[in-house]
């Protein structure tokens, strides 16, 4: 009898072990070890330490002859660096950062910035001037924009080094020529751009870069996106384990590879559910910029069971549910409430107020309205099936209801989707009330109609629609806005994803999920029923068995 | 009689047991703010410069942040350090309580939890007078009607702007010899 237990216990042994190995060598792959990673991928070249040391380029502009003149306008530069980068401009002028233009080749609309009236600044139409401080081109200002022109690609946006190149809103997209106060009335100057030395010294393009628009999208730090601000510049290994300044370091562009100046990794070309172990970065692949790209759909590995557990959550969800349990992890915080409908109301001395929050944020502006802001955000989470839904400029709304400016789409059971982490940014905004439909505000400039200058709704929307060339009643209201951000940075280290209990409990971070069996938080009475007469009846057989035992000895001994 | 003194036992350990798992909740209170980490903070800030009896803020600290600097997440906590001569005078002054100085200043905590909302966490002052006789009895039983005016919220008031005071050094409370503590 012993023999056979013995016998039985080895045979449950080796097939543990052996399934283990087994496990072990499946082409699940681990993640891509760091010393494979191309040298450029690891470090970055553009932090000062680092080009100290080695200039990993194999041209120093400074010597270049072309360059070593004094520039008095940005397309001037341009000119210069098409001379040797011939394609260069070609290339932009292909990518979004040039078009402001996306089609949805699922339904056809127009999107981008060009085209959709967001849950910010609401549109660049009619407000050209000012928000083409992050277009990646000189002289949009209207329309008219010629969008073929090579020299107004602009280089230095994306390739400075010196961290002293400015765009300011009002100038169409050109870099600050003159000292100019900024903002207006604050006594602060921004000095004049030393082209020259900028074209000299320019490089593959580092977080401040990507950071000097990214981060401050929608006209402030960490305002938009969430997982986005200049925390990033030098972040720690808590806010994010890859761009971790004294770790792996990553720049942008680690991840979002580039080629041809088109930059991977877009908003609105996602795919939420990537699949198969991982690759070589840069090869051609669909999403370069995802998890799976480097940890592959199996990036679990610490405990054999344990990790397989872990690794079958990736088929519900993304990485990132797990993975950044919070967002705005730092004191820049995020924006998560502009209400436009206050904008235009004058402090009691009937001029203009600007308040500020806590923190130091802006919390209401008579130019723009009130705003919310917070810090470390519990993400909201959706079905994603990586394709959002927009309601784009001219589009239909129903005013009676939450108007979703974009619909992350997806739903339970679609093997393309996943639970994914959201940041949801809720507002209002001006709509036409006859018509049914966002409106087009007229913002920024300098002209009698624009809001923040004459602080008349009417106007500022007539000048609007009129540009957009779409109808306008003469009658607008405000409707409740939402828009929704995919949460993808600010990745926390390993031991700070979240636990099994955060999620598998009654009022978990995923009780408003539907569509998923959630142990812990759902309940069927038949398998619980089920469960407890399992329970129970154990306990009546140890019962039975154990006084069984304890009535015979007792019989035996008489 | 070996039942009644079995008894009275069983009663006396029950009543231990019974205190002994409640005592933890006793001592600390928690109460939900409809405000930020940073707002809520600042309005009690606000409320501690306004409460007159000596009171100043004497400090804020950021226990998170040792944890962030060596690569650790937390959610957001910020600890108010506020401190009144009045009451801590007294207390100080007699050696038979003097060690209750680890006590000082008093603290009240701002943190965030998982689910998102924002709480306040505060030691219950009233208890633990009542533990340390009457002197500090009677004064801890002043600091909690003061305590409770710090967390009075008054929404019409617009948010104050958060106080960092200068603090004494990267451990210690030394900003406390400055705001009078």
């Amino acid at each position: 009898m012993n023999g056979k237990k013995a016998l039985l216990a080895a045979g449950l042994l080796g097939a543990m072990l052996s399934w283990g190995v087994a496990w072990g060598n499946s082409p699940a792959p681990a993640a891509v070890p760091t010393a494979t990673l191309p040298v450029a991928a690891v470090a970055n070249p553009a932090t000062p330490a680092t080009a100290a040391k080695i200039n990993h380029s194999t041209a120093d502009h400074s010597k270049f002859k072309e360059l070593q003149k004094t520039f008095v306008s940005g397309p001037e530069v341009t000119k210069v660096c098409l001379s040797c980068h011939t394609e260069a401009a070609k290339q932009v002028q292909h990518t979004k950062h040039w078009t402001w233009e996306y089609t949805d080749p699922k339904s056809g609309q127009k999107l981008g910035k060009k085209n959709i009236i967001n849950n910010y600044c609401t549109t660049t139409i009619s407000n050209e001037k000012d928000c083409m401080a992050c277009h990646a081109g000189y002289g949009w200002k209207d329309a008219n924009f010629d969008f073929k022109a090579e020299e107004n690609v602009d280089c230095l946006i994306c390739h400075d080094s010196t961290a002293t190149y400015r765009k300011l809103p009002g100038d169409a997209g050109h870099p600050v020529y003159q000292r100019k106060e900024f903002p207006h009335g604050s006594g602060k100057f921004v000095e004049a751009v030393d082209l020259a030395k900028v074209a000299q010294s320019v490089a593959m393009p580092n977080r401040s870069n990507c950071g000097s628009c990214h981060f401050y999208g929608a006209g402030g730090d960490g305002t938009k996106h969430g997982d986005l601000d200049s925390a990033l510049k030098n972040p720690g290994k808590y806010l994010d384990v890859h761009m971790d300044a004294k770790g792996l370091n990553f720049t942008c562009s680690t991840c979002h590879v580039t080629a041809g100046h088109q930059v991977a990794g877009s908003r609105y070309e996602m795919a939420a559910a990537l699949k198969g172990p991982a690759h070589v970065r840069g090869k051609a692949d669909a999403a370069p910029a995802s998890c799976q790209s480097c940890h592959g759909d199996k990036a679990h590995k610490e405990n054999v069971l344990h990790a397989e557990r872990l690794n079958t959550h990736s088929n519900k969800l993304a990485c990132q549910t797990c993975h950044i349990p919070e967002f705005a992890r730092d004191s820049v915080g995020t924006e998560t409430v502009w209400d436009w409908s206050t904008a235009t109301k004058m402090g009691p001395d009937g001029k203009p107020l600007f308040t500020k929050d806590s923190a130091g944020r802006r919390s209401f502006d008579s130019k723009k309205g009130n705003f919310s802001w917070d810090s470390y955000l519990i993400p909201e989470y959706r079905w994603f099936n990586g394709h959002f839904s927009y309601i784009a400029k001219g589009d239909k709304i129903d005013p009676s209801k939450l108007v979703e400016i974009n619909h992350a789409e997806g739903t339970p059971g679609d093997p393309d989707s996943r639970i994914w982490p959201l940041k949801i940014h809720r507002g209002k905004q001006a709509y036409d009330s006859e018509n049914n439909m966002l409106l087009v505000v007229h913002t920024a400039g300098e002209d009698d109609t624009a809001l923040w200058r004459n602080y008349d709704w009417q106007k500022a929307i007539e000048t609007g629609m009129k540009t957009a060339g779409l109808p306008y009643s003469g009658k607008y209201g405000f409707v409740s806005t939402e828009m929704s951000w995919p949460i993808t940075h600010m990745v926390a280290p390993k031991t700070d994803a979240l636990g099994c209990a955060q999620c598998h409990a009654d009022k978990g971070r995923l009780a408003g999920v539907t569509g998923v069996y959630l142990p812990g938080r759902d309940r069927n009475r038949l398998l619980d029923m089920i469960g407890w007469a399992v329970v129970l009846l154990s306990l009546l057989g140890v019962l039975i068995h154990g006084g069984l035992r304890v009535y015979l000895n007792y019989k035996r001994k008489g | 009689m070996l039942k009644i003194i079995g008894g009275i036992l069983l009663g006396v350990g029950l009543t231990v047991l019974v205190a002994w798992k409640s005592i933890g909740g006793m001592m600390f209170s928690e109460q939900l703010s409809p405000y930020s980490v940073e707002e809520t903070t600042a309005r009690i800030q606000q409320n501690i410069q306004a409460a007159g009896n000596g009171w100043s803020i004497s400090g804020l600290r950021n226990p998170a942040k040792p944890v962030e600097q060596e690569g650790g997440n937390v959610l957001p906590v910020l600890l108010i350090e506020a401190c009144s001569t009045n009451y801590s005078g007294p207390i100080l002054k007699e050696d038979s309580v003097r060690f209750l100085s680890l006590l000082m200043p008093c603290k009240i905590a701002v943190y965030k939890k998982n689910d998102g909302k924002v709480y306040i966490g505060i030691l219950n002052a009233g208890l633990i007078g009542r533990l340390f006789g009457p002197l500090v009895g009677d004064i801890m039983e002043k600091v909690v009607v003061d305590q409770q005016k710090f967390l009075v919220m008054d929404p019409t008031k617009p948010a104050p702007p958060l106080i960092v005071p200068k603090m004494g050094g990267e451990g210690g409370s030394g900003a406390g010899a400055a705001a009078g503590c």
